[in-house]
């Protein structure tokens, strides 16, 4: 015959055994949502730093009609009127105008310590001949090595250069400044 | 039940209450970390940037008369590199003052119409 004692104590290891399990399941559950969670909160005010970056630069000196430093940057990657854009030269030199405009604005804090952000900025235009855009690097401070987890920031900016695929029209165009930002 | 021990219930109901609490507690610990995710995920999906811009870049070139080729660029870039469906149009064509446009924008989850009017 089977010894029925013990029952009640029988079933109370049991519930305390199944309320255990729960318990370290949802505990291992709260810690590995942590650090997804914490990085969208720092992209998302990446992301605000390097738009509001972008949108000084576009602004027309004076804040009056004329070209703002960021039209000007572009315009100069043409040599003349009749030439189409092309990737800058000194992409990754330090005192490229880009590079210096944009680094003092992302990288100023209070205090005499510069934050370190890292960019690549790229212009992308639209080819109408080849009916497809196409991208030219713009200024750049870090190789992107594929490990880098960035947030993208675009600025529009009209030019009045001609782009690739144009030959020598010389009408305005439309082109957008997207700069990949990161932290590491 | 015949000869089982009734001693010392308090001691096991408290030992329930306290194995239940630490329950609740573990499930308030694991959504309360969801919650910044979540709200940072949605400020990052909705594209208040993208349609700021858009809408700048729109202005600028009607103050040019609204060229063709910037035209073109605006819809093109906005459809390969954003994901999204934009277009506008300027009336009286060429936007001569006093006009209006007619902008709209959509990317699938968020959609953004407004009519402009010069000053």
């Amino acid at each position: 015959m089977v010894n029925d004692n013990g029952q009640l104590y029988t079933i109370e290891g049991v519930a305390a055994s199944m309320i255990m399990l729960f318990t370290i399941y949802l505990v291992l559950g709260a810690t590995s949502v942590y650090t997804p969670g914490d990085a969208h909160i720092s992209d998302m005010q990446l992301e605000q730093t390097g738009t509001d970056a972008l949108r000084m630069m576009n602004t027309p000196k004076n804040g009056s009609a004329g070209t703002s430093p960021l039209q000007d940057i572009i315009n100069d990657l043409s040599p003349n009127t009749f030439t189409p854009i092309a990737p800058a030269t000194n992409a990754f030199d330090p005192t490229n105008p880009f590079n210096i405009m944009f680094m003092n604005y992302v990288n100023n804090k209070t205090g005499n310590e510069m934050d370190d952000l890292h960019y690549t900025a790229n212009v992308t235009y639209y080819d109408i001949s080849k009916k497809t855009t196409g991208s030219l690097l713009l200024a750049s401070n870090r190789n992107l090595s594929g490990g880098e987890h960035p947030v993208r920031v675009t600025e529009w900016v009209i030019i009045d250069k001609p782009v690739p695929g144009d030959g020598t029209r010389t009408q305005p165009r439309a082109v957008l400044v997207e700069v990949l930002l990161w932290r590491d | 039940m015949a000869g089982l021990n009734d001693d010392a219930q308090w001691i096991v109901m408290m030992g329930f209450v306290i194995s239940f609490s630490f329950f609740f507690l573990a499930m308030i610990l694991n959504q309360s970390t969801v919650v910044g995710q979540t709200t940072a995920e949605s400020v990052l999906d909705f594209p208040k940037n993208d349609i700021r811009d858009v809408r700048s870049v729109i202005i600028n070139s009607s103050e040019i008369g609204d060229p063709d080729y910037v035209h073109n660029d605006i819809v093109n870039i906005s459809l390969f590199r954003k994901n999204a469906v934009v277009n506008y149009s300027c009336n009286p064509t060429g936007c001569t003052k006093p006009y209006t446009i007619s902008i709209h924008y959509n990317n699938g989850v968020t959609a953004y119409n407004e009519t402009y009017t010069s000053p």
